[in-house]
């Protein structure tokens, strides 16, 4: 590993200073020649720049302690902002939810038909003091707090410092020398889990919060006006900053932090061991973001579940800005990146702005970020600091597949027939699933064979969506073309934001991944010129005179008259394209590409010395990726009629990689797996028409399931089916597993040698 | 002219120089020596000269002066290297290991493999693996094998992409005795049918009796060059690292 080169380059702080300076440099430019209002809008900036700045410590500190990128640090300062609120205002503690040893037994009686049968819950809060007027009972609006601030405070700091460990003990400690895609991989489960519990409890509207900290006017020189509990909250984090600062400086436990993050053996050396130093420092991590969520919640004095889960977007650019190891930079770059949000969100309500649909063009603030994060890669063109650990642990093994043809005929024709047969909820279930099992496709390519992680590819897919039903509908491009069109598109938009982060190593292809979903979400998808109430109209496809779109009529096969919707042809449609990219992404592992890829994905460094292009092999499977996950979003988008943003776009595509990463990331049988769990796939139909449990708890588990499979099985589902199916095999002395394989060719070669 | 060189080749990491304006040679089918002790900047100098690791200095590989291309276009340049560590892609089998080093992508191949994967010709590589005792363990995974033939895999590996030059890291580490001086026949006979090898080695009984010419290096300076007879009685390489060999009671020359 090159470790100890690229921790040391500050070689290039000049570029970072260059950043920095620059945007200090458009705060100052528009202190000196704009008016007050303006210069009042960039101090207002300030409250959430603070935040901004807390989540980005939050998450350098986990790098620094346990080579984590925390995607989930924005959800942790959202959780604590509900730990705060359910205890002040209800005095009730709130519990995720958990495993309830009657709710298998229930499950049963409700399979026998007896759905009125309950057994007792598991308690969901726990009541710690009462409000002090009114009714206690939950979901009344209770205006008298329950609880005193500081109490609720600290309660609230216990709890989160307990979370802090848990997370340790429980999930990134087991995965201490698992490769970055898996810790990766448990940040992202973290961070659905999270907001699954806030939603399951508090469900997803906003919730109104009172402040905590002073909020009398303060004038500040040119005529500005703040409410001081921003400058309170810059002071706190600018306080924090300079503690962790001399913290890492000054103090043994610090160094050896540092030379944990360098190499662990240097931390030994100072008699510490690495994982109590990454415990502490997860707990201290998760305390700050807590607790700065909330403040900031105080100061927005409103609590919803993703405003501030997604604040990590600015938060990493900040973090990347300060190179994952200076707190001082990461916290001007997020202060900085706050104001200049502000003033954009100020510049966009004059009528000057540029419009689109008679709105503002929206998300401009979401790109800030986004623009910040893809100029660093640029510039620096060198990775994160990768630590110094060893990855003993590793990634899924990716198999060749056997037999794909048959076992892919055999398969459709039996979906085929069961689409003809089944009442529409299940047919609708299994086109769900064939959509998805396009998704977690591109994932397997991209992910499982390269080792690259993308959390855009359900934004890929409607940009595709969008081009269908945009462009290719618009000017009458016939069925076959449209969605290629849209693939093309998708194959476009992906390279612009991933070619930056490829040409680079480490996991920053995540961290622009998800900045660029954001973006594209905010700008694309939920823009008024784009997508009306509705969404974006997407006309069923027709070729050769068929109709074969999901609100088509048909005819039974049998028995003739006129089925119910969704018609199973375009179960079958999208079936056929299923088993064919099937077959595409199993002939790449068998071929050059797919032995270069995996190639990549086990060892760089050899990987160039054997004469493959490391980047180029990278890019070209971010190409076909985001070209699969094209083909998925135009199928959607027929699926569905229309492309809506809250179907596609960033939460949507950390929810896929989880599915894609639970069914197996690294084989195509995984894929099919991915596909079933999807929500609205077959598995959640499953669930809720047949065992009644509610689609509200398809994102816990899907979370759940995530950080599960990231420490004890990556293989996933379809993995640990194979293994099984070769233990039974074994046994059953007919076929047997690869090694047995392999050793019986050897001892076949030695005798001809012999 | 030689096929590979350098002159003043340097390496620093954190203020420290680990290779210091090293000059070095290996001629059209030579077969020459790395040596020193531990830490003396040997793998750094392969690193180097393979745009692993940021280096001064000039390179000049088969005419041409190379500083500025990639590690993947020295690679395919025709400029090869084997790993201390085997460094293998524990994914493939051994035998793909060879094919990923042997074969190129193409758009239009990639395009043409997506219908219908090409069957590749394995026989030369079947050939390469058979030369180092390997050709039962082709189906096998990198981690079924000895840490032995896994170094022999990285050295196997390294022939399938056809270098002009190779650069070994070590390759004999690993091996017992017997194996090692096996070894080292065949890395002669390369040499003997054309190649030309940079061979680092801590076994100076085996570096001593089949390299041509020899650089002695530690504490990245070069200490010491000539061909093995000369470098037998060089005072200092015997002070600095013989010497130290001998009292460990390692192989000696
Ligand atoms: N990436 C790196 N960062 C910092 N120092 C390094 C790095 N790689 C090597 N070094 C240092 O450079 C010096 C030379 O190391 P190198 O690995 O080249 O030695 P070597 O001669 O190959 O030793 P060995 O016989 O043990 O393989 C050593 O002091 C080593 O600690
Ligand atoms: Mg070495």
């Amino acid at each position: 590993m090159t470790t100890s080169s690229s921790t040391r380059s500050w070689a290039t702080p000049g570029r970072i200073a260059a950043i920095i300076a620059a945007l200090l440099g458009v705060v100052l430019l528009v202190l000196i020649f704009t008016n007050v209002n303006q210069t009042q809008a960039l101090f207002l900036g300030l409250g959430v720049g603070a935040l901004i700045a807390a989540i980005a410590l939050s998450v350098t500190l986990n790098y620094q302690g346990s080579g984590v990128v925390n995607f989930a640090a924005g959800a942790i300062a959202m959780y604590g902002g509900y730990v705060y609120y359910g205890l002040r205002v209800n005095g009730q503690l709130f519990l995720p939810p958990l495993p309830n040893p009657l709710a298998p037994i229930e499950g049963i009686v409700h399979l026998a038909g007896n759905k009125s049968f309950n057994l007792p819950n598991i308690p969901v809060f726990i009541t710690l003091a009462h409000p002090g007027a009114g009714s206690s009972s939950f979901g009344t609006i209770i205006r008298q707090p329950a609880m005193p601030v500081w109490l609720a405070l600290l309660i609230s700091a216990g709890v989160l410092a307990i979370l802090g460990l848990l997370f340790h003990l429980l999930i990134f400690r087991p995965l201490r020398n698992a490769p970055v895609l898996a810790k990766v991989v448990a940040s992202v489960g973290l961070f659905i889990i999270m907001q699954a519990i806030v939603v399951l409890r508090f469900t997803s509207s906003a919730k109104a919060v009172t402040s905590i900290l002073p909020t009398s006017p303060t004038h500040l020189p040119r005529g500005v006006t703040l409410p001081s509990d921003q400058l309170y909250l810059v002071g706190i984090v600018v306080l924090v900053t300079l503690g962790l600062w001399a913290l890492f400086r000054y103090t043994r436990f610090g160094l050896a932090t540092r030379a944990a993050a360098e190499n662990e053996k240097g931390a030994i050396v100072l008699g510490y061991s690495p994982d109590f130093l990454a415990g502490v420092n997860w707990v201290a991590s998760t305390v700050l973001a807590g607790m700065f969520g909330i403040l900031a919640a105080a100061i927005n004095q409103s609590l919803d579940p993703i405003t501030i889960t997604l604040l990590i977007v600015p938060a990493l650019a900040a973090s990347l800005l300060g190179r994952f190891n200076s707190f001082i930079v990461t916290m001007l770059a997020g202060l900085g990146i706050g104001m200049l949000s502000s003033w954009i969100q100020y510049l966009s309500g004059q009528s000057w702005f540029p419009k689109a649909g008679g709105q503002p063009i929206p998300g401009l603030t979401q790109a800030l970020p986004f623009v910040i994060i893809i100029i660093v890669l640029v510039l620096r063109g060198k990775s994160l600091p990768t630590r110094g650990s060893v990855e003993t642990v590793k990634l899924p093994f990716a198999p060749r597949a056997r037999g794909a043809v048959p076992t892919s005929l055999i398969g459709g024709v039996a979906v085929a027939v069961i689409l003809f047969v089944t009442s529409p909820d299940w047919r609708l279930a299994i086109v769900n699933s064939l959509v998805g099992v396009v998704i977690c496709l591109s994932l397997v390519v991209l992910t499982g064979y390269v080792g690259q992680i993308s959390l855009m590819q359900m934004a890929l897919a409607g940009i595709s969506g969008f081009t269908l039903s945009k462009i290719a509908d618009a000017h009458h491009i016939p069925f076959p073309f449209g969605p290629i069109l849209g693939a093309v598109a998708a194959v476009a938009v992906g390279l612009i934001a991933g070619v930056p982060a490829l040409r680079v190593r480490g996991v920053n292809l995540a961290v622009v991944t998800f900045a660029a979903a954001v973006t594209i979400e905010q700008m694309v998808f939920a823009n008024p010129a784009w997508s009306g109430l509705k969404g974006a109209i997407v006309a069923p496809p027709r070729l050769f005179g068929l109709k074969f779109g999901p609100n088509d009529s048909w005819s039974k096969l049998f028995g003739g008259g006129e089925g119910l919707l969704p018609n199973p042809w375009f179960g079958v449609f999208c079936l056929v394209v299923v088993i064919l990219l099937i077959l595409a992404v199993v002939n790449i592992r068998s071929s050059r590409v797919g032995r270069h890829m995996l190639a990549v994905r086990a060892n760089e460094r050899a990987a160039a010395a054997a004469g493959v292009s490391v980047s180029g092999t990278k890019i070209l499977a971010f190409g076909v990726a985001a070209f699969i996950a094209g083909l998925g979003g135009a199928l959607s988008g027929y699926r569905f009629g229309s492309v809506t943003a809250d179907y596609f776009g960033a939460i949507p595509s950390m929810l896929f990689l989880a599915f894609a990463y639970l069914g197996g990331i690294s084989s195509v049988s995984g894929a099919v797996v991915g596909g079933i769990i999807v929500s609205g796939g077959i598995l959640t139909t499953f669930m809720s028409h047949v065992l009644g449990i509610p689609e509200t708890y398809t994102l816990f588990l899907a979370g759940l399931g995530l950080i599960t499979m990231a420490i004890f099985n990556p293989k996933g589902v379809a993995g640990a089916l194979r293994d099984s199916g070769h233990a039974i095999k074994g046994r059953l002395g007919r076929g047997t597993t690869p090694k047995a394989d392999a050793e019986a060719e050897a001892g076949v070669h030695a005798k001809v040698g012999a | 002219m030689a096929i590979l060189s350098s002159s003043g080749l340097t390496v620093t990491f954190g203020g420290k120089n680990a290779v210091e304006s090293l000059d070095l040679k290996v001629e059209q089918g030579q077969l020459v020596g790395l040596i020193g002790p531990n830490g003396a900047g040997k793998t750094t100098t392969i690193d180097a000269l393979t745009g692993f690791v940021p280096a001064r200095g000039v390179v000049t590989f088969d005419g041409k002066e190379i500083e500025s291309q990639s590690s993947t276009q020295r690679a395919r340049g025709g400029l090869g290297r084997t790993w201390q560590s085997s460094e293998l892609f524990d994914d493939l089998t051994i035998l793909e290991n060879l094919q990923v080093a042997a074969e190129r992508v193409t758009v239009g191949g990639f395009i043409r493999d997506l219908f219908k994967p090409r069957n590749d010709d394995v026989s030369e590589l079947m050939a390469i693996l058979a030369s180092l005792d390997l050709d039962h363990s082709a189906h096998l995974l990198p981690t079924e094998l000895s840490h032995g033939q896994r170094k022999l895999v990285g050295v196997a590996r390294s022939l399938a992409a056809k270098p002009k030059v190779l650069l070994m890291d070590e390759p004999a580490a690993g091996l017992d005795t017997e194996e090692s001086q096996e070894l080292g026949t065949r890395i002669r006979g390369l040499v003997d049918g054309g190649l030309s090898v940079l061979l680092i080695d801590h076994d100076m009984g085996l570096v001593l009796t089949i390299c041509d010419y020899l650089y002695v290096l530690d504490f990245g300076q070069l200490i010491a060059e000539g061909t093995p007879a000369e470098i037998r009685a060089d005072e200092k390489v015997i002070g600095a690292y013989l010497g130290q060999r001998h009292a460990e009671g390692e192989n000696d020359g």
